[in-house]
């Protein structure tokens, strides 16, 4: 039997499929199928197992909902909102994000003005109601949509996160009167309070809901229909898993369904291999993404933005900067710089043959014999050094460097840009990288990786089996999650303690059901508390956990610590505001051993040697092949490991080895610089 | 050697110069205590050298634009450079050095590397409360001793050690100590992560070599801002207008603004602008200058991040005893008004060599209202609830404007989200929206301003700031001009009253305070405006049918 996790990308789907009962892993890729991703899956499905009836488990990170709003291909939605204040969609707050624009446009929103309804009510801050629902405001919002066939509604009513009552009078009338239309309410996509915020998350759902929940009943019945009836299961922007009932009841939970796998995958890796904190960073063509794993733990945040557009929910952080094997080199006024702008897969970089003439990142590897010219889907493309190194050669002399000194230039700007984007995200935040082990993957995280890790005086990294598709490993590794969220607001010095178990009693059992639904056992679920605080009149907020039981001063002394760890200083016992209380409920799910076969002991690992420059110095580097490594051993570098989905560049002053399972470990020399 | 750093350095360190700014700035809004500057981004940082030019500057407030540079060049002419000692916290927020009104906080943090100073990490944020005669910011002072305290430069630490008698004088004096020192700290801890990552650069690369970077920046900024100008036709071009007035008599405040581009240098020339006034639209030099820069920086290079060689090329003069160059006692609250106006006419007179790249004029100013009491469900607890208000910009050559968007001399201001003020203040927000038709009509029309409805359900007392009624958004090239803003109280017995300008007025529970903003300028003949374009707008209500026949039917 099989556990199998599909990463549905933008070219191609990464399948990694773990045999239960040995722990061995296989990987594989088939094209991606945009028209229908159900299709490419069943596709690998196909080819990669024998028989889908051996699937026991199936989980997959889906790019549907995601790709739908980015290309603008949701469905149409209506906005109901509370008389008077509809307008608030719209406006969206007012602000510019860009300051010396004076064209400025905010960005658009999914919704068109005339789109945006009103209903007669209204509630106080406290939930009481100041005016009551006027059902019969509804009909003509009714009638539009029957009239123009409107297959979604979001209903987001002032206040509703205190009390939901309206949104569910006005759910029923509308479901009574509009069956088959897709309905989002407000407190139920994201309970928390700042009405444009959670209107523009409600209208999200309501805008994917119907391409991923035909994507999952198309993708459902393509499974049963070759025998595989076990239940599908999807990766959700919070790192944790959920059935496809789950997924189609709240489709924004899908939304950053890919790139959160590499994330659970470093998590995972901690476990593993008892390194507690972990810079996990994956570096493909055009982006360059990064998320921490602190004590073991990932770093969640409750809110987002997506191209301009606020949205409330449960999401992993993942930090991306426009860094890439395909960023551009380009020259401006004598200064030289490299990307954001990527050469994308058309024209592609120099080296591909594809028309490009600007030397890219990846042309730059190839040029100093970082990347060899069979070193690509294992020799199955040839790169053109020739005419890499005249792009060199002319880009070279407009700016008065050598050819070498420009590739190792581009390199240098690129890698200083990544390790300023993983500067912020620890030293920004208070966290010595020192303290971190750099994790690298996708296709091109391992070339850069030691060269990264060496500007944030990071000692140690490691790359991990398969890692060209360690974002679909680390699906396999995940647990099945739902997060609860309640606005409640109120003053440390005045808190009525029973009002907030109610609250959390209410969500555990909101938890609890969910997880029964989803199939899991009471002896495999976990639920874990906690509270965003902040100081009286402050707007972000701290998430502290807090026990079982409700130890609230416990939470406020660690929120005044992780305060100062954070910002330097600390109000200690000043007062503190509570906002939401949030509870994530776990159903923890069986995993397949970890496999430690050993490998066999014949395989020479030395394929060849290769000029490589490092320094402006050329060395004659060997190459070995990953799978023949033998475990634990020591070797020196330079170096270059070569996979299937992956080159290592290990430039002097390093050791490396494979650890017990598999993973390849890197660490800098006592001496070195 | 001219040039001994290649180009690679210079640019991991110019980006690094960057990064260490986005850094400061990130940690000042995400530890500040007051929403003015969390949520309003009224705060700016830059990363000086040892001579207190730009390294690094993050996108703040943009009126704040350079303008931590000059604070540090003046303090050093004021007490020699070695008064910036290691270790110490230096704060001020006289505005005749500053340039803005007290509120607004500067906080220097000396760096040393190697027992050498070889930086400033500053910052400036507005601060809630620094003891002025009313809570919030009063609308009708005529004196600076009005409107707060008034600090010269001032330690606020010594050799790493904190100046208690200071820090707890400072607390006394405003209505919101707490939150007083939490901002001073939050500014302080902004200065240590510049700190930290500054001399964690100068580690790796040494002073030579970041000194020589540096040189090579400025220099590459220099030469991008020059080439531009040269690009602009020689000539004197002009605008003005008029505030509505000073916020004490209804005498109209002139404004007159003159740019001479004479090969690659630029000259904004403000001679024959109004003399200071006793109410409180003054502001200091410095701050003149910034809002030039901001003007400038609007059409010239926009992208480019800000550095010791940007605004080389550009002259600012301000004549001493006006309106941009005011002298003590002058009061200087609603320093920003003038300024905004300032820009909105520098755009104007450009758009003449730059049509393009110019825009109809916004809607002109931060439309205030300020909401003070005590809340009878709290206790008594004070409330002050301050607000800004968006408005219609300028379309131009390619766009309508953008509806209900924040002004110029505004950061990244959000409005607060009703639910979050009726959760603080005893007042509801009954209506909030677009204000249809307030747009000037174009080829390109003008954004709509907005419109609020508040009902006080306590006791309150109101002050307003309201401008822009005189010279309205106009428009460009035929575009017509917005509407002006419009403020109506009713009292709870029916009875009502308008007004633009108003301090501490008391109002009864139950009034309700209904504020409209105005709408940007048009670009081009209305006749022009493609069909489409104005069947949209009708069908999505930003303009009414009436209103668009009236405009568009040629």
């Amino acid at each position: 039997m099989y556990r199998v996790a599909a990463d549905i990308g933008g070219t191609f789907t990464d399948f990694v499929i773990e045999d239960q009962k040995s722990g061995e892993v296989r990987i594989g890729k088939v094209p991606t199928t945009p028209d229908n991703p159900a299709r490419g899956i069943l596709n690998g499905v196909n080819q990669l197992i024998e028989d889908p009836k051996d699937i026991e488990f199936f989980v997959h990170g889906t790019t549907v909902g995601l790709n739908a709003f980015l290309e603008r291909k949701g469905a149409r939605v209506l906005l109901v909102m509370t008389a008077g204040v509809s307008d608030t969609y719209t406006i969206a707050r007012g602000h510019r994000e860009e300051l010396y624009k004076l064209h400025y446009r905010k960005p658009k929103q999914l919704v068109p003005r005339k789109d945006v309804h009103e209903v007669v009510e209204r509630l106080g801050p406290d939930g009481a109601v100041v005016t009551p629902l006027d059902i019969n405001s509804l009909d003509p919002i009714i009638e539009k949509v029957k009239a123009e066939n409107i297959p979604a509604v979001a209903i987001c009513l002032l206040h509703a996160y205190a009390n939901p009552a309206h949104e569910k009078e006005v759910e029923d009338v509308l479901s009574r009167e509009l069956p088959g239309v897709s309905i989002s309410l407000s407190h139920s996509v994201a309970p928390e309070w700042r009405e444009v915020e959670r209107a523009s998350s409600t209208v999200m759902d309501a805008y994917v809901a119907p391409v991923v929940e035909l994507y999952l009943a198309t993708l459902k019945k393509e499974f049963l229909d070759v025998g595989m009836n076990q239940t599908i299961h999807v990766m959700r922007s919070n790192g944790g898993v959920m059935t496809d009932v789950h997924a189609s009841r709240h489709p924004i939970t899908t939304l950053l369904s890919g790139p959160v796998g590499g994330s659970i995958g470093g998590v995972e890796l901690s476990k593993s291999t008892g390194l507690k904190n972990l810079l996990c960073v994956d570096m493909g063509g055009t982006s360059f993404d990064l998320s921490l794993v602190v004590d073991g733990q990932p770093e969640l945040s409750n809110e987002t933005v997506l191209q301009g557009l606020p949205l409330l929910m449960s999401i992993i952080n993942i930090d991306t900067v426009g860094a890439g094997g395909g960023s551009l080199a380009w020259v401006e006024n004598g200064g030289l710089r490299v990307g954001p702008q990527s050469a994308g897969s058309v024209p592609g970089p120099v080296c591909y043959g594809r028309g490009g003439t600007q030397p890219t990142v990846t042309d730059a590897n190839l040029f100093l014999g970082r990347l060899g010219q069979e070193s690509l889907l294992n020799g199955d493309m040839t790169l053109d050094m020739d005419s890499t190194a005249k792009a060199f050669e002319k880009l070279g002399e407009a700016i008065g460097l050598s050819a070498t000194e420009l590739a190792e230039g581009m390199i240098a700007i690129g890698n200083a840009k990544m390790a300023d984007a993983m500067r912020t995200i620890t030293v920004g935040r208070g966290i010595d990288p020192r303290d971190f082990t750099l994790v690298a993957f996708g296709g091109a995280g391992p070339m850069h990786a030691v060269e990264l890790a060496r500007e944030l005086d990071i000692k140690q990294i490691l790359i991990p089996n398969f890692p060209g598709t360690f974002s679909a490993w680390g699906m396999l590794q995940s647990d099945i999650r739902h997060d609860f969220a309640a606005t409640h607001y109120a003053i440390s010095d005045d808190v009525d303690i029973s009002q907030i178990a109610v609250l959390f009693d209410g969500m555990l059992n909101d938890g609890s059901k969910t997880l029964t639904e989803e199939g899991v056992e009471r002896s495999q679920m976990e639920f874990m508390r906690s509270v965003d605080l902040r100081y009286v009149g402050q707007e972000y907020t701290i998430n502290v956990p807090l026990g079982e039981d409700l130890d609230l001063n416990g939470a406020i002394d660690a929120f005044h610590d992780l305060y100062q760890a954070r910002y330097g200083h600390a109000l200690h016992g000043s007062p503190v505001e509570i906002i939401n209380l949030r509870l994530t409920a776990v159903g923890r799910l069986e995993r397949a051993s970890v496999s430690t076969a050993e490998k066999p002991a014949s395989q020479d690992p030395l394929a060849s040697h290769r000029d490589i420059i490092f320094n402006g110095q050329s060395y004659h580097a060997p190459i070995y092949k990953r799978e023949a490594l033998p475990n634990a051993e020591m070797f020196q570098s330079p170096a270059v490991v070569e996979e299937t989905s992956a080159t290592t560049i290990i430039p002097p002053g390093y050791t490396f080895s494979i650890d017990d399972i598999g993973n390849l470990l890197i660490q800098a020399e006592e001496n070195a610089q | 050697m001219s040039n001994p750093v290649n180009p690679i350095t210079t640019e991991i360190i110019r980006n690094a110069f960057n990064s260490i700014a986005e850094d400061m700035n990130a940690a000042l809004i995400r530890s500040a205590y007051t929403p003015i500057i969390y949520e309003g981004k009224d705060c700016a940082v830059a990363l000086l050298d040892d001579r207190g030019e730009v390294l690094g500057q993050s996108l703040g407030l943009p009126l704040f634009l350079g303008n931590l540079s000059l604070c540090v060049q003046i303090v050093a002419e004021m007490h020699g450079w070695d008064y910036f000692g290691e270790g110490d916290v230096i704060f001020l927020n006289d505005s005749y050095i500053a340039g803005t009104h007290l509120n607004d906080v500067t906080v220097i943090v000396p760096i040393f590397w190697k027992g050498k100073r070889i930086g400033f990490a500053t910052s400036r944020a507005h601060w809630l409360d620094v003891g002025a005669k009313d809570a919030g910011q009063p609308t009708d002072a005529h004196e600076i001793y009005q409107e707060g305290m008034r600090w010269a430069p001032t330690k606020a630490y010594r050799a790493g050690e904190p100046c208690e008698d200071i820090l707890t004088f400072l607390k006394r004096n405003s209505r919101f100590g707490d939150a007083l020192l939490g901002d001073l700290h939050a500014q302080i801890a902004a200065g240590s992560t510049g700190k930290d990552r500054f001399c964690a650069l100068l580690d790796r690369f040494g002073l030579a070599t970041v000194w020589a970077a540096r040189d090579d920046i400025f220099r590459q900024s220099a030469e991008m801002e020059r080439q531009t100008i040269a690009a602009i036709p020689d000539g004197t071009y002009r605008a003005d207008g008029a505030l509505d007035s000073d916020g004490l008599t209804d005498d109209p405040v002139p404004v007159k603004l003159t740019v001479t581009v004479e090969g690659d240098h630029m000259t904004v020339d403000l001679s024959g602008s109004a003399a200071q006034t006793r109410g409180a639209v003054n502001c200091g030099a410095t701050q003149t200058v910034s809002a030039a820069r901001v003007a400038f920086k609007l059409l010239i290079n926009p992208k480019r991040p800000v550095d010791g060689g940007t605004f080389t090329a550009l002259e600012v003069i301000a004549p001493e005893g006006s309106i941009f160059n005011a002298q003590e006692p002058a009061a200087c609250s609603w320093y920003f008004s003038s300024l905004g106006l300032l820009i909105d006419l520098f755009v104007k007179a450009m758009s003449e060599v730059m049509p393009t790249d110019a825009a109809g004029a916004h809607y002109g100013d931060s439309m205030v209202l300020i909401l003070t009491g005590y809340d009878d469900a709290k206790n008594g607890e004070l409330f002050v609830a301050v607000e800004a208000n968006t408005g219609g910009w300028g379309g131009w050559d390619g766009s309508d404007g953008q509806d209900c968007l924040i002004n110029n001399v505004n950061g990244s201001f959000r409005d607060y989200p009703i639910e979050v003020y009726e959760n603080r203040y005893p007042i509801r927000i009954q209506k909030y929206g677009i204000r249809a038709d307030s747009g000037g009509a174009g080829k390109f029309r003008g954004g709509n301003g907005s419109y609020r409805e508040y009902l006080l359900t306590n006791d309150a007392s109101m002050s307003l700031w309201f401008e822009r009624s005189h010279t309205t958004a106009w428009g460009l090239f035929g575009g017509q001009a917005g509407k002006p803003p419009e403020v109506v109280v009713t009292h709870p017995d029916g009875n009502e009253f308008r007004a633009l300008k108003s301090n501490a007025t008391p109002l009864k529970a139950g009034t309700v305070i209904e504020v409209k903003t105005g709408g940007g300028g048009g670009y081009g003949d209305p006749a022009e405006r493609a069909a489409d374009l104005v069947q949209a707008d009708i069908e999505n209500h930003y303009v009414s049918t009436a209103a668009a026949q009236t405009a568009y039917s040629s």
